[in-house]
């Protein structure tokens, strides 16, 4: 009983440690997120030539690979 | 020595009519080059409007992106590589484990509602036997 109670308390504690830094975390991912959407919506040609640019050298080098 | 106005001097390029006839041809070079760069803007602005770019920028965002690296992936030569056949891979079986897994659940779960649902039976059955023999017992 007293090993099952120490296990979850250390659990207890570990989680309200860790879940400050875990919701920091989410919150951070989602404004790069937003800011990402944001920046493909307001340069759409820049983003979609430079994706097909990233595509091209991905495909390159896996060719020269095969 | 005489010379005469009409007649160009020696080596010299005729003026007057040929000078107008090139600046002629100059001139319609120009139009139909001003008339060829006027219809690509007008196919590429009607092509941009066909595939509505910004749009579809607009509301997949991401999905937008990927495809335009999937094209130029296509464009890079990389189609018919390991790579893409290693990726082709991985997509079908998560994809086969993602259409295959609730399938299998359903047929197991009835699978084992049909065990129980037998189980309760042939346990009603053993104990109607077990009560009649008892009854038939002196």
């Amino acid at each position: 009983m007293e090993m099952t109670e120490k296990i979850e308390e250390t659990a207890r504690e570990l989680g309200a440690r860790v879940r400050p830094q875990i919701e920091e975390a989410k919150r951070r991912a989602s404004a790069l997120n937003d800011s990402a959407i944001g920046y493909i919506k307001e340069n759409p040609g820049k983003c979609l030539v430079g994706a097909i640019a990233v595509g091209f050298l991905i495909g390159k080098l896996a060719s020269r690979r095969g | 020595m005489e010379t005469r106005p009409d007649s160009p001097p020696n080596g010299r390029a005729p003026s007057g009519d040929g000078t107008k006839k090139l600046g002629k041809r100059i001139e319609k070079v120009g139009h139909t080059a001003e008339q060829v760069w006027d219809r690509t803007r007008d196919s590429f602005s009607e092509m941009g409007d066909a595939l509505d770019i910004k749009g579809r920028v607009h509301r997949h965002p991401y999905g937008t992106v990927a495809a335009a690296i999937g094209i130029g992936y296509v464009l890079g030569g990389g189609l018919f590589t390991p790579l893409t056949g290693g990726i082709v891979r991985l997509g079908l079986r998560i994809g086969l484990r993602l259409a295959v897994l609730p399938l299998l659940k359903q047929e197991v779960a009835e699978l084992v509602e049909g065990l129980e649902d037998e189980d309760v039976t042939t346990g009603k059955r053993q104990g109607a036997r077990r009560t009649r023999t008892r009854g038939d017992e002196p």
